[in-house]
């Protein structure tokens, strides 16, 4: 635990830190992965409509993992971008909302290597996220903003195995939201009254656990297709919250599918393959 | 190694205990549950609940009894559509509307059950074929030397360079005549872009707030509007008159409202039709989508416009001067403008 509190001290740190020398050291070992996915949407904006939306969603995941001089070493970074629209329709066919979300993570996670093959990471995660929903057919309540930071807490467990002499590395990660802001209008005002007559209210607001109960649950499987290595994922993102008296949620479930690479990175030269032994994934 | 495993559970404790679903209790796609979809969105989210109970007694439990009555497992869509507009029009709003694909809901008393005063033919007259068009306002100068700008609706922009020109082209009248007669609202940006062009300073004009939960009292301390001068712009600066009837609604009312607190501006015709409530929209299971108040809007001394707006000086358009062509509240406005002529 205690781990984990240095780590949130960290967090700032190595975000204003990023470039270090390169001494040929095992920070400089990057996994790259870029994911590709479609899935299933259920959105509630109670802002919009008390009826929940439902629909087909694209999304784009980029993820990228090195580690760090932190604690001996034994801490890496793990940067997470995605970004996902969706088209969804109400129950009775009648209406429609589009949703775009762009979310952006950094976390920092202490690796526990409890054996050769499987190792746990815990640590602090710095979660951004920003997007609209815009419901086709309302007059002046037509669209809500969504922006939201927090500090969340991160998990990964990562597991190399071989199926016959076929190497696969699972992988399953949740990050769970714990404190953070989030902009929101009150119940009942309009975006006239908070950008055209810059009559504000209680806008941004606090969140927690209690009314910002949200998960993102990761879980891929590595797998080697002759030089390539894929990555199959699926991806579980509950975002909800209740503020102001407005309650939503954005619930997506996405299948994803896309290509990992590693890297040596070296300062005018080519890229060199990452050994196994040194991996931050 | 305990110690992590400890942390590990914890963690995987908080995340089933803390991830609950935040849903929203939806109603059944029937008779009763589109109708108490409908009751407790109007319940939660309308604006003037109390201030209608106060004027005229409107009590919405009360409502909900006598048309729960009306409802029926069997009765069909048309049907449900009429007992739910029927409910609806309780609230007096012409900002209320219930919409499906058959029907469209209005309440029009509020302009039904009074004198239409304006006449479309009859101002064909006083445009006669010569007149102006920009942005969407049909502008003449009359003979004896008064301008009028007819602005039939708020719903699209009106650019500044237009409001320029227009303004510059009239500047040697004596006069202006702004008609808003039948204009049925639109953006209040554009109405109070229009306004921004008849005062030097700042001036308050009203209060604007909100609902903060769905009590009917939830609301938010009345925040002031002001109306602000479009500066380095074209401004009017002689008298200026604005015509109403009770088709003057919405935006158009807040444009009144606007204007009639400025020291230049008089406003000469019928009472407005009110509709100061920022209207939302929301949807019923059945997907039938409805609108209503969700934001009042007050004048300067805190006083509803729901209601519509007196004007200056009242004047009803005869059937006598009709007959003859003549717009009775044209008129009254040119000969109050050459009475107060500068």
């Amino acid at each position: 635990m205690k781990k984990i509190l240095l780590l949130l001290l960290f967090l700032p740190l190595s975000l204003l830190s990023q470039a270090q020398e390169d001494s040929l050291q095992a920070n400089r070992y990057v996994m790259r992965a870029t994911l590709y996915g479609a899935g299933f949407t259920n959105i509630l904006d109670t802002y919009l409509s008390p009826m929940e939306y439902t629909g087909p969603e694209i999304r784009i995941l980029r993820e990228s993992m090195r580690m760090t001089k932190l604690m001996n070493g034994n801490v890496s970074v793990q940067s997470l971008f995605q970004a996902h629209l969706s088209l969804t329709e109400n129950k009775a066919e009648t209406s429609n909302e589009m949703a775009g979300m762009v979310n952006w993570n950094y976390a920092l996670h202490y690796q526990f290597r409890l054996t050769e093959n499987l190792k746990i990471l815990a640590g602090p995660m710095l979660d951004l996220n920003g997007g609209f929903i815009y419901n086709m057919r309302n007059s002046n309540n037509p669209a809500q903003a969504k922006a939201y930071v927090n500090l969340a807490a991160s998990g990964m467990v990562i597991y190399r195995f071989h199926i016959g002499n076929y190497p696969l590395i699972a992988r399953y990660q949740a990050n769970l939201p714990v404190m953070g802001v989030m902009f929101s209008p009150e119940y009942g005002q309009s975006y006239y009254e908070i950008f055209s007559l810059k009559n504000g209210g209680k806008n941004v607001l606090f969140t927690s656990l209690h009314n910002q109960p949200s998960l993102r649950q990761l879980v891929t499987l590595d797998f080697p297709i002759r030089s390539v290595n894929m990555r199959f994922g699926y991806l579980c993102d509950i975002q909800q919250a209740k503020v102001n008296n407005l309650k939503s949620h954005i619930w997506s479930h996405a299948f994803m599918i896309g290509f990992v690479k590693n890297f040596y990175l070296l300062k005018g030269k080519n890229k060199v393959a990452m050994p196994g032994r040194v991996s931050p994934y | 190694m305990k110690r992590n495993s400890y942390f590990f559970i914890s963690l995987l404790v908080s995340v089933v205990l803390c991830t609950s679903c935040i849903t929203e209790d939806e109603y059944d796609n029937s008779p009763e549950g589109n109708f108490e979809a409908l009751w407790q969105t109007i319940d939660r989210q309308y604006c003037f609940l109390d201030y209608k109970k106060q004027e005229y007694g409107l009590d919405w439990n009360e409502i909900y009894s006598q048309y729960k009555q009306r409802i029926s497992k069997g009765m069909n869509n048309e049907q449900l559509f009429e007992v739910l507009a029927d409910m609806l029009n309780e609230l007096r709003d012409g900002h209320v509307n219930l919409s499906s694909k058959l029907e469209y809901s209005q309440y029009r008393e509020w302009f039904d059950s009074y004198p239409a005063n304006f006449s479309d033919s009859i101002q064909r007259v006083y445009l006669g074929k010569d007149y102006a068009l920009s942005s969407g306002m049909k502008y003449q100068i009359f003979e004896d030397n008064i301008a009028y700008i007819y602005c039939g609706s708020f719903q699209s922009g009106i650019g500044e360079g237009n409001l320029d020109e227009i303004l510059n082209k009239l500047a040697i009248c004596d006069g202006l005549i702004i008609d808003v007669r039948n204009n049925s609202g639109g953006n209040l940006t554009t109405a109070e872009k229009l306004a921004a062009r008849f005062t030097n300073e700042k001036v308050l004009v009203g209060y604007m707030s909100h609902k903060t939960g769905p009590g009917h009292n939830d609301f938010s301390t009345p925040k002031a509007v002001w109306l602000e001068p479009s500066l380095d712009r074209v401004r009017w600066q002689k008298q200026a008159v604005v015509l109403t009837n009770r088709r003057s609604f919405s935006a158009t009312n807040d444009f009144v409202n606007r204007m009639k607190i400025l020291p230049k501006v008089t406003i000469i015709g019928d009472k407005t039709g009110g509709g100061s409530g920022l209207p939302f929209s929301s949807e019923l299971p059945n997907g039938w989508s409805v609108r209503f108040s969700a934001s009042p809007m007050y004048d300067a001394d805190m006083e509803h416009l729901e209601f519509g707006i007196d004007p200056d000086i009242k004047v009803n358009m005869t059937s006598e001067d009709m007959q003859r062509n003549v717009d009775t509240i044209i008129e009254t406005a040119r000969e109050y403008l050459h009475n107060h002529k500068e």
